[in-house]
């Protein structure tokens, strides 16, 4: 019920907005009005979560296609909360800064925004395969319209060239999901099984690739970073493409297994290359959007190393450097939306000096910039360390690649902050260009705050994100453990409930390949499969 | 204990959000009190905890107290822990104790500054790291004190941030400090791999099983974080440019306490370097090399700040030599005078430097010593401690020092009895070099015209501290006094006693102490009556040495090698990438796509001839074709 | 049954088929393909009326009658396109009316 409304309430705000005849103001306040009340539910859901219990939380399921096992599934996992909490704290913010910032067309606008927030946190909660592509495809029509409406000069290149990527990489998707829904029986997440098909993987795969974005599939990402709006850009980089990672985490690597396994190494490289490739970009990028795009296509790639890390230490990590970098991206494009207002321009050769006499401003972009550089002792950097110390399984190279990157990202993002607020008055900075305003602070505050309390307590996120039995199925599958019966019986063990996991795949009991585990009622628990000794059934 | 230590760890961090959140609210003034007064209770938590280890034993001094989980994935748990035993008490003394004179201090120098509260926020922020740093309970609390430690670093240095300067040496020294943290973070990584833990004690306990490849890693990566932060050879060229920060900075940061967080790792860690003993003796010959080379260096300094930022360099040598051979306590000891009578020196020298407006080359200093007989007899005490001349601190510490190296007994200890030997004689011409070029002789024009001293030769909040400070360099000697009472060793014997057999580190013999004394001494009176000679009395002209000069004079080349390795190739390879692979990428792949459908719609469009009786032809040809397969299938 | 076989009517209608088709495909002039497609659409219709007689059921032959209802306003729609052609005075030549090539 309570996932439902997440999805449903700002839906429902979108449609209140766009159809009744508000003022401009009277739009926006609703719509903050909405988003801080989804924050609110959020907050509820957080309270009422179980985490010690694996499986899917505050579910709701109805049929939609019943011949084809197709319903409307939503639920919660430890990981999709988080998630779900980014998105409505991000977009609660990016919403006040449209509405701070004026935008022409207030009801329209606004309703986007909202409708955007609602197909985001579907993405996130929906357990059926279809139910996940409409979501997924119903991110896209806000954003193209948000960014070809309100963006920047060169607003319609990007746009289109943003959908068409991303719409080729949906189409695969769509083509994998009809296979593996027709070939399991149905096109439920927790219902189904496991396949090996590579194809498969590569269609899923495709689409999350590009939207995360991953190296060098990112060819939209300068352009629509520097062409949209502030508060689009926001979203974009600290939301949208964590529905990439949320894809890999939930379908990719779960539902394909051994395909995972097989192209790890593939994936490891590529992401491995977009961190050092987007580092080294953004240290030398002239703008100030261009040094957080080329930036946050180095921090996906880092999360993307996690993922394929193949360990809890690994997926911890992407999950927790998922909300960190979204919370940091979100204020750092905020805060390149008011230094663009205040000089006209995000050109770093004519800015410079912001600093002086704007203490706000400094202090704040200060702050960010030293958690987005991942100091020590930061959020940032307790899920840099996980992810590394997880990778370091899969090879020492990909461990030294990373620090390397850590000594990148400092050198960039100094420069970022220099280049703004050091030295010289820049040539485009007025002299009476104001310190940070009530408003921003309103906005910027508690994204730093939340960023600030993760920091002191990284476990928050990391010691709930994945209960002990989700974390531990996901981990045999990633090392077709040769230990295959001991851990089935222990997982089997784990099977409270019935209908809570995924299904087996791979040769018979004991074999090297043994994966998950399905807890049926019923003795006939392994249909198609060779059933499991005796004395290991629970 | 623990509810104390927690005091002391979060009281600086206490201060530095009052005075960032208050703002403009509160007075200049009190945001300088705010700062010293929560670095003062630090002090105070810390001089508790003293009093309460000293009353206790063996392994009643050692508490670890967590207050939560920081962050934990499946085996490995990290908990926000503070370890307090012997050794990171004294380090929280020392802080602490330095540190709020120095913040004192900072209320006379800062004085005129318009963005005073900023200041004594970082201030605050950086002994704050410092006390995380020395108080963590595992390896990766004590890197984010580490990383911190270099955050508030960055922030003073480049404090006065409209300099180029200024902002050029912040970023430098954050950057090879995440260089350091970097090799740390690899070392962790290995760790948590072979061990599953980042405890210390745990860590420690599980040292034996490992393969001494491993532990070698290990301790190198240590070792680079180590070499990073205390700015040894090859990791320090950030250590001069960093006296860009106003010198309250300096004598904090890069005198006492932040730069001698590399001992104190080595210190902590010495199970880990035990284990890896060439890593050990690496360590200690990297001490000793620096020992030389910045004393060389600090030889052809101009700028009075630079020279005692080249000798902290030399002196956190002798530190790393100590902890190389394994004479922790001697290395602390030192750790300890080295606090007192640098910190001493760097505040006098401001003192100096506030007098004469901000200047701080030597050249155009002179003859002050009859102009500020005060500061001249603080820094004479400070040069003296330095130098390593009986009965100031610097004599019982460095001493120390040299008879371990000496008592090791084989040939590499000698080398380094050897390098710390002229390092003393170094010391000795440097140091009384600076002196006599700034307080003896004549006024200089400039110093005639500039000085100010109607109001005494500084503000009272600044000349308190130095005397303070004067007072612990000649006393502070008197806790270690080798062979007759050592109740410093006793007191961090819980924790560094050495695995003597192993390491065959012996007590040195009362002769060796002895030689050692006599020669140390010796070296540096020597070195002082050589600068008497060239510029004390000016009898004799400063050699000239073209050919040792330049050298020394940039530095070593240093700074230039480092450039041309790391800086200019980053950014070829960063605007190579930019022009070859990204402008292909993002232009000609959408333009690609495009132009092939494009084509793809042309070639289909040919289609469409606008022929009526092409049409029909084709429908009559597809009706023929339809009606042949009806017929046949049928 | 009086008159001549079934065979015979589908003979004749496909004779009238074949002509209009030809018609289509080789005449130039748009009236006489639209007259052409007149005589395919009789020969379709013939077939119709013979099968019905031959099935002895009227079905064919309502359709038939549809048949002739849709043709005659295909007719009226051909017509005034060329009679429209006509008075813009635009060559009534199919070979030259090609605006709307690809």
């Amino acid at each position: 019920m309570l996932t439902t409304a997440l999805i449903l309430v700002p839906l429902a705000g979108a449609l209140v907005v766009w159809l009744l005849p508000w003022s401009r103001f009277a739009a926006g306040s609703i719509a903050l009005l909405v988003s801080l009340v989804e924050v609110g539910l959020w907050v509820t859901a957080l309270a009422g979560f179980d985490f010690g219990e694996s499986g899917l939380q505050d579910g709701a399921r109805a049929s939609w296609f019943s011949d084809l096992e197709v319903s409307y599934h939503v639920g919660l996992y430890g990981f999709s909360l988080w998630l779900v909490g980014l998105t409505v704290v991000a977009m609660a913010a990016a919403i006040g800064y449209g509405l701070w910032a004026g935008r022409e067309r207030a009801r329209t606008y606004f309703g986007l925004m909202l409708f955007l927030t609602g197909a985001v946190v579907g993405v996130f909660t929906a357990q059926d395969l279809l139910l996940f592509y409409a979501f997924f495809e119903g991110m896209l029509i806000p954003l193209y319209a948000l960014i070809g409406v309100w963006g920047g000069r060169r607003r319609q290149a990007a746009t289109i060239k943003f959908v068409i990527y991303t719409v080729a990489g949906s189409l695969l998707m769509l083509v994998s999901i009809i296979v593996f829904g027709l070939s399991q029986g149905t096109f439920d997440l927790v219902d189904s099984g496991t396949s090996d098909s590579p194809w498969l993987f590569l269609g899923f795969a495709a689409a999350f690739a590009i939207k995360a974005p991953l190296f060098p599939l990112h060819g939209w990402l300068p352009d629509a970073y520097r062409e949209s709006p502030p508060e689009v850009a926001a979203v974009l980089s600290g939301v949208v493409s964590k529905a990439a990672v949320y894809g890999l985490l939930r379908i990719a690597i779960a539902k394909f297994p051994e395909p995972a396994d097989d192209f790890r190494f593939t994936i490891l490289v590529l992401a491995a290359v977009g961190l050092v490739y987007g580092s080294f970009l953004a240290f030398r990028a002239p703008d100030i959007r261009g040094v957080i795009a080329y930036s946050s296509l180095a921090q996906m790639g880092l999360i993307t190393l996690g993922l394929f890390a193949g360990n809890s230490s690994g997926l911890n990590g992407a999950v927790l450097m998922s909300v960190v970098h979204g919370l940091v991206s979100t204020t750092l494009f905020l805060l390149a939306g008011g230094i663009e207002r205040r000089a006209s321009t995000g050109e770093l050769a004519s800015l410079g000096g912001m600093g002086r006499g704007r203490p706000l401003l400094a202090t704040m972009l200060m702050t960010v910039g030293v958690i987005a550089l991942a100091v020590p002792g930061s959020a940032a950097f307790a899920g840099e360390f996980l992810i590394l110390a997880g990778v370091f399984d899969q090879g020492w190279l990909w461990a030294v690649i990373g620090a390397a990157a850590i000594v990148l990202a400092a050198m960039y993002v100094l420069r970022l902050i220099s280049a703004v607020l050091h030295e010289r008055d820049g040539s485009a900075v007025p002299r009476e260009a104001l310190d940070l305003r009530p408003a921003e602070l309103g906005l910027l505050v508690p994204l730093v705050a939340c960023l600030l309390a993760l920091s002191a307590w990284p476990a928050a996120v990391t010691d709930r994100a994945f209960s002990d039995g989700d974390v531990r199925t996901l981990q045999a599958v990633q090392r077709g453990d040769g230990n295959g019966s001991a851990f089935l019986a222990s997982v089997v063990r784990e099977c409270r409930e019935p209908r809570q996991r995924y299904a087996i795949s791979g040769s018979g009991s004991g074999a090297s390949h043994i994966t998950f585990v399905v807890c049926r009622e019923g003795d006939d628990a392994w249909t198609g499969y060779a059933p499991i000794d005796e004395e290991e059934k629970p | 204990m623990s509810i104390a230590a927690w005091i002391c760890l979060l009281a600086p961090l206490g201060g530095a959000l009052a005075i960032t959140l208050l703002g403009e609210l509160v007075p200049r003034r009190i945001a300088g009190l705010v700062a010293t007064g929560s670095v003062a209770v630090a002090f105070a938590a810390a001089v508790v905890l003293f009093v309460t280890v000293l009353g206790r034993d063996g392994e009643e001094r050692q508490e670890l107290t967590t207050a939560w989980n920081w962050l934990s994935v499946g085996d490995l748990d990290v908990g926000l822990s503070l370890l307090v035993d012997p050794l990171s008490i004294m380090m929280a003394l020392i802080v602490a104790g330095v540190g709020s004179l120095i913040v004192a201090y900072s209320i006379g120098y800062m004085a005129a500054d318009d963005e005073e509260r900023r200041f004594f926020a970082y201030m605050a922020l950086f002994v704050f790291s410092m006390l995380l740093l020395v108080l963590a309970g595992n390896f990766l609390i004590l890197l984010a004190g580490w990383g911190l430690v270099g955050l508030s670093s960055y922030l003073l240095i480049g404090f006065h941030h409209e300099r180029p300067s200024a902002i050029a040496a912040a970023k430098k020294a954050f950057i090879m400090n995440a260089v350091g943290d970097a090799t740390m973070a690899l070392a962790f990584f290995l760790l948590v791999y072979e061990t599953g833990t980042l405890d210390f004690v745990t860590a420690f306990e599980r040292v034996d099983g490992l393969s001494s490849t491993v532990v070698n890693l290990v301790a190198l990566g240590l070792l680079g974080g180590a070499v990073a932060k205390s700015a040894q050879i090859p990791l320090h060229t950030w250590l001069p440019d960093a006296m860009e920060g106003p010198t309250p900075v300096s004598a904090l940061i890069h005198a006492a306490t932040m730069v001698t967080a590399g001992v104190y790792l080595i210190v902590r860690a010495h199970p880990l370097f035990e284990a890896a003993p060439s890593v050990q003796d690496l360590a200690a010959g990297l001490g000793a090399v620096t020992i030389v080379v910045a004393g060389l260096i600090a030889l052809v300094q101009t700028d009075i700040k630079r020279v005692i930022a080249y000798s902290t360099m030399s002196q956190i040598g002798y530190m790393f030599l100590a902890a190389g051979i394994g004479a922790y306590a001697n290395g602390m000891f030192h750790l300890m005078t080295h606090a007192f009578f640098k910190a001493l020196l760097f505040l006098a020298a401001g003192v100096v430097i506030h007098a004469l407006v901000g200047e701080q080359d030597m050249r155009k200093m002179g003859g002050l010593r009859r102009l500020m007989p005060r500061t001249w007899i603080a820094m004479l005490i400070g040069g003296l401690a330095l130098v390593g001349l009986p009965p100031l601190s610097g004599f019982f510490s460095k001493d120390s020092i040299l008879a371990s190296a000496l008592a090791t007994g084989d040939t590499y200890g000698y080398v380094l009895f050897a390098a710390g030997l002229f390092g003393a004689l170094l010391t000795g011409i440097y140091t009384f070099r600076m002196l006599f070029i700034v307080f003896t002789g004549e006024p200089s024009g400039f110093v005639r015209e500039h000085l100010h001293t109607e109001h005494g030769e500084g503000p009272r909040w600044m000349t308190a501290p130095v005397a303070v400070l004067a007072a612990l360099a000649v006393v502070g000697g008197a806790v270690q006094i080798a062979g007759i009472w050592h109740p410093l060793a006793d007191f961090l014997d819980s924790i560094v006693a050495a695995d003597r057999e192993s390491l065959a580190l012996v007590e040195p013999t009362v002769t060796q102490d002895w030689v050692t004394s006599i020669l140390a001494v010796g070296a540096g009176l020597l070195g002082i009556g050589v600068a008497w000679l060239i510029y004390g009395a000016r009898r004799v002209a400063a050699p000239r040495m073209v050919a040792l000069r330049n050298p020394l004079e940039r530095k070593l080349y240093f700074d230039e090698l480092y450039q041309t390795v790391f800086y200019y190739p980053a950014v070829g390879i960063a605007r190579g990438w930019t022009r070859f692979v990204e402008g292909p990428l993002i232009g000609g792949s959408i333009s690609g796509v495009a132009g092939a459908t494009r084509g793809l719609g042309r070639g289909v469009g040919q289609a469409q001839t606008g022929f009526l009786r092409t049409y029909a032809l084709a429908i009559a040809a597809g009706l023929a074709v339809l009606a042949m397969v009806f017929v046949s299938v049928r | 049954m009086n008159g001549p076989d079934v065979t015979w009517y589908l003979a004749v209608a496909g004779v009238l088929f074949a002509t209009g088709a030809l018609g289509v495909l080789l005449r130039r002039s748009p009236l006489i393909v639209l007259l052409s497609l007149e005589i395919m659409l009789n020969g379709a219709n013939l077939a119709l009326i013979a099968f019905a007689r031959q099935q002895g059921d009227l079905d064919g032959q309502i359709f038939a009658l549809a048949v002739m209802a849709v043709a005659a306003s295909e007719v009226v729609v051909g017509l005034g396109l060329i009679v429209a052609m006509a008075r813009r005075r635009l060559v009534l030549d199919v070979d030259e009316l090609t605006t709307l090539r690809g």
